[in-house]
């Protein structure tokens, strides 16, 4: 333990049980509470317009954090987390509507859906690596497409919609939608982010850290990388499948053109630009990218009104990929860290201060 | 009329488009071991900017090697701007440049009057008389003249490989990098030099799709993925895989429209029949047929 509990001056663990601590001190711990007050508090002190961005950042935050499982601690990239997503999202829209489950079973139902097909997917990662996988989930990516696209039960990809909702008898009605789903995602994402911790922690997730760092010496220090590998596909799908059921309840129908290769790339540009492999960038990520998409979005629409582009150009739908690719590639040869990097500088010049290291 | 010779005719004229976009594609993986998701977009690019130069009265021949020179060009300008400070990187951080590089130029695209329409090249007069039936199918001059091109440059681009000095160098940087280097090679002069050559060849691949079957730069831009089933299918480094594959992922995606579209509710398994192929190989063989073998298994 640091000599005081209150500030860290230095490591002092001298007992691997020390280490295994997740606050140090006594300020995280307190941080992390405030940090939850703050967020359960957040509805009423931002404007009503933004809350479903919000939501929404919240959601796309779950699925990243399960791409960070696959892409960013074993390192299988995965350009196929949107379909594991439809694959959850088609699972819980079947099991409302068909079995009529309440959504509190029905989502948990889509995860297992999405950690049933990932592991299946995950399989050809036990022969390939690197982009031979990368092209693999692709394939799944546009296999998932087409099949829904092709299956009268799912509505030939068109829009199956879900389900009023009601709990402890509040109803999400149409004025208080996002309200509504904001207290579901909240704890849910927080459940979620503290399950990835607690994974990382295990033995599984230390074999994966290791499969990603070199798979040859981790299959001679007695790690199986195959069974690493599919646990990650396992765990990371099943984050897509919960984030995918959420999708389908909060947008109140499910489309296939939610699912796309488009939010594949958006999920993955999201776990790079926040950090690949790190837990706060796993938030910063999507509030990086939705917010961008959101700027971009009112900026090319005063573009628009100023008359310097010729007409008959819509503006908005060139701006946003535009923005969107320059933001991933600069992100990539500038800050390959991600944003989690500015945040753990950040943190270090508190902790540090006044002093510069 | 036949069904089996008309489908394998169409399958191979697609097929040679296919096979010319795969060839940019292994060259660019070849010399650099960097996978390019931008392809399809050079393509439009390559085909939008010989469309435009026709529109403004250009002869179309001439159109379209102004356009595979801008797109050399452009090959080049990427390579310098963005790849080279990629070398070394991890695989991921490559895939996921040229990612945002397909979704930037998609973006300059739509700024220009040609991203959300369809268009079609005035075809030229040589082009606009009768075809000729082969097999009891009848070819347009456009096709003919299509695969002719794609076969062509095809064949300039091995001869160039195996003959010139500087494909033997370019095969030589692909074969060890650092033994290139260590024998006085400018490797960073090699990886440009692919990069143009591979925008060369997908200028052309966009101009010949272009006349064949119009121009929208959903539709060019998704020969980029198409890609994907015809070079993991030939061999990721090989360009004689290139040519094979894309013959053959041409050909088994129209039997397969022509054959089990009947017996599927929607049909279109034309678009999903490749990928099928591509995991089949993966799981088999994923070097491809004529890729070399450097998979480890894990």
């Amino acid at each position: 333990m640091p000599a005081s509990r209150f500030t860290q001056t230095g490591n002092y663990r001298v007992r691997y049980q020390q280490d295994q601590t997740i606050f140090a001190t006594y300020a995280e711990q307190a941080s992390l509470i405030v940090g939850v007050l703050l967020l359960l508090a957040l509805p009423l002190l931002i404007p009503k317009t933004m809350l479903r961005d919000v939501d929404m950042i919240m959601i796309f935050a779950v699925a990243v954090l399960g791409l960070n499982v696959t892409t960013g601690y074993t390192g299988l990239i995965n350009i196929g987390q949107a379909a594991f997503m439809g694959v959850g999202a088609y699972a819980t829209a079947l099991a409302a509507t068909r079995l009529n489950l309440p959504f509190f079973l029905a989502i948990p139902l889509g995860g297992l859906a999405g950690a049933l097909v990932g592991t299946f997917v995950g399989l050809p990662s036990l022969r390939l690596k690197y982009l031979y996988l990368a092209v693999a989930t692709l394939a799944f990516q546009i296999i998932f497409e087409w099949t829904v696209g092709h299956s009268p039960l799912l509505a030939q990809g068109g829009a199956i919609s879900m389900p009023t909702v009601q709990i402890f008898g509040i109803r999400d009605t149409f004025l208080n939608h996002n309200m509504f789903w904001y207290y579901i995602i909240l704890p849910v994402l927080v459940a979620m982010a503290l399950l990835w911790r607690n994974v990382l922690r295990t033995r599984h997730g230390r074999s994966m850290i290791a499969v990603r760092d070199n798979d040859r010496a981790a299959a001679a220090m007695g790690i199986n990388p195959g069974t690493a590998k599919l646990t990650a596909f396992m765990i990371g799908s099943f984050y897509a499948g919960i984030a995918g059921g959420l999708f389908a309840y909060f947008q109140k129908a499910v489309v296939i053109e939610d699912y796309g290769l488009h939010t594949s790339v958006q999920l993955l540009a999201m776990a790079i630009v926040g950090g690949l492999g790190s837990l706060p960038g796993s938030f910063l990520g999507p509030i990086f990218i939705v917010a961008l998409d959101r700027f971009m979005g009112s900026a090319s629409s005063w573009l628009g009104e100023k008359d310097i582009f010729p007409q008959g150009i819509d503006v908005a739908t060139a701006m946003r990929p535009l923005a969107f690719g320059l933001a991933i590639m600069l992100f990539l040869m500038f800050e390959p860290r991600g944003l989690a990097n500015w945040w753990r500088l950040v943190r270090m010049y508190f902790k540090k201060w006044p002093y510069k290291f | 009329m036949d069904l089996l010779p008309q489908l394998l005719i169409a399958g191979v004229v697609i097929g040679s488009i296919y096979a010319l976009a795969a060839l940019g594609f292994v060259l660019i993986y070849k010399s650099s071991r960097v996978i390019n998701f931008a392809h399809g977009q050079i393509i439009a690019t390559g085909a939008f900017i010989a469309f435009a130069l026709t529109q403004s009265g250009m002869n179309f021949w001439l159109a379209g090697l102004l356009a595979m020179v801008a797109t050399f060009l452009l090959g080049m300008l990427i390579e310098r701007v963005f790849l080279r400070r990629m070398v070394g990187e991890p695989i991921i951080s490559v895939i996921m440049v040229t990612i945002g590089l397909s979704s930037v130029i998609e973006g300059l695209i739509h700024l220009t009057p040609y991203g959300a329409g369809s268009f079609s090249f005035t075809t030229p007069a040589v082009l606009a008389g009768d075809g000729l039936s082969v097999l009891g199918t009848q070819l347009s001059r456009t096709q003919i003249a299509g695969v002719l091109a794609a076969l062509g440059l095809l064949a300039g681009f091995t001869y160039f490989f195996n003959k010139s000095t500087l494909g033997i160098t370019m095969r030589a940087v692909a074969d060890d990098q650092m033994a290139a280097m260590s024998v006085g090679t400018s490797v960073e002069r090699v990886f440009a030099l692919a990069w143009a050559a591979a925008g060369l060849s997908a200028a052309a691949a966009g101009v010949i799709l272009g006349l064949m079957s119009g121009l929208t730069l959903g539709g060019l831009a998704g020969i980029g993925l198409k890609v994907f089933p015809v070079v993991i299918l030939g061999g990721l480094d090989s360009v004689v895989g290139a040519i094979v594959g894309g013959m053959l992922i041409g050909v088994l995606e129209n039997l397969s429209a022509g054959y089990l579209d009947g017996l599927v509710p929607g049909g279109g398994t034309r678009e999903v029949f490749p990928f099928i192929i591509l995991i089949a190989v993966l799981l088999l063989r994923p070097y491809g047929l004529f890729g070399t073998k450097e998979i480890e298994r894990v």
